[in-house]
């Protein structure tokens, strides 16, 4: 039984692997068009240096919008699933390590050394993480990216104890998040009114700095990633944290 | 470039035989996420192969990578992060239903309920 199993599994692979592992392989050249299309253009179309910025803001901001509601549908799904199962009861116990007896929830996962260092280091990525999705169209980074570091510094922020925040509570987040997301719509939808088009630059005469319409969605990608993600990973944390 | 590609064939192929081969649910989700970092890998590999300057541009830059590659990429990751997150919550809720992260054990469980 056992053995035949694994030889079941052995030839599924084998299968799999006689249809992926020759396009893995496959030695075609690839094609520079676009690549020397970008090199030339992106620049002066839509004014960020970043040219994947330019990319996923620029020509194909439509894609991005199909993304952020990919993540809104399955933040709706997670939370759905996650609330429903109710708040685990913890039991309090008192811990060895600590000097004065104290009650703790029973977590093992929670220890002092964690919750100092996780609220010190909390602000800091905080602030990395603004910084990364400022400063997407001319550097490395960009909305998704900051909006991840974001996410983990509201975590940290969560897991540690020393600093409080309004920013770990779901229901702070989940309000920054459907807020963010009504910006980009109406972001998106603004064009239309200014002859650009729908996701066209409305300011683009504006102003002189050439990338500002790409900076806005980065600002609003960011805090919605952001959110959702810390919404998810603070609901699979047990619901919103308890000091 | 040949030792890349293999070793990006042998990491899908892993993550599919955990797929396919492991009994336990949060092992199978490990194998997701194997099989989408080993398509990420992929890409980027793919769109490095006509240049070599991070597509950032300045003045001095002639000969970057294909940027496209690395857009489309940052999609497949975000969708990877929620695919996992929702099946990670799928799975505290059938342990939670049944009491097992077994899938065999699951569906007998579920059968004998029924």
């Amino acid at each position: 039984m056992k053995k035949l199993e694994l030889i079941k599994i052995v030839i599924t692979v084998l299968l799999c692997s006689l249809l992926v592992v020759p396009i893995i392989l496959s030695n075609h050249s690839w094609p520079t068009h676009a690549r020397n299309y970008l090199l030339a253009n992106a620049q002066s179309d839509t004014g960020a240096t970043n040219t994947v910025s330019a990319i996923y803001l620029g020509y194909r901001a439509m894609d991005t919008l199909g993304e952020t509601l990919v993540l809104l549908v399955s933040v709706t799904g997670t939370m759905a699933i996650l609330v429903k199962l109710g708040k685990e009861q913890t039991d309090e116990e008192t811990t060895s390590f600590s000097l004065t007896p104290e009650k703790r929830p029973t977590n093992r996962l929670r220890t002092h050394l964690l919750e100092t260092v996780a609220s010190k280091l909390g602000p800091i990525v905080l602030l990395f993480g603004f910084y990364v999705m400022l400063y997407g169209h001319i550097s490395p980074g960009g909305g998704f990216q900051g909006g991840v570091i974001v996410a983990s510094a509201i975590v940290f922020l969560a897991l540690g104890t020393e600093v409080k925040s309004k920013l770990t509570s779901t229901f702070v987040l989940s309000r920054i998040e459907s807020l963010s997301f009504l910006l980009l719509i109406l972001a998106s939808i603004s064009g239309v009114f200014f002859e650009s088009g729908f996701f066209g630059n409305p300011i683009k005469s504006a102003s002189s700095l050439s990338a500002n319409f790409i900076i806005l969605l980065n600002i609003i990608i960011g805090l919605k990633v952001g959110t959702s993600i810390a919404v998810m990973c603070i609901a699979m944390m047990g619901g919103s944290h308890d000091h | 470039m040949i030792i890349e590609r293999i070793l990006i064939a042998l990491l899908f192929l892993s993550g599919f035989a955990a797929i396919v081969g492991m009994r336990n649910i949060i092992k199978k989700i490990f194998g997701l996420n194997l099989l989408n970092a080993s398509v990420v890998l992929l890409f980027i590999l793919e769109g490095s192969r006509i240049g070599n300057q991070a597509p950032i541009l300045d003045a001095d830059i002639t000969n970057m990578v294909d940027p496209i590659p690395q857009a489309l990429m940052l999609t497949a990751i975000v969708i990877g992060v929620c695919v996992s997150a929702l099946s990670l919550a799928l799975a505290v809720r059938l342990y939670k239903a049944t009491g097992s992260l077994d899938i065999q054990v699951i569906t007998e469980r579920l059968q004998r309920e029924h």
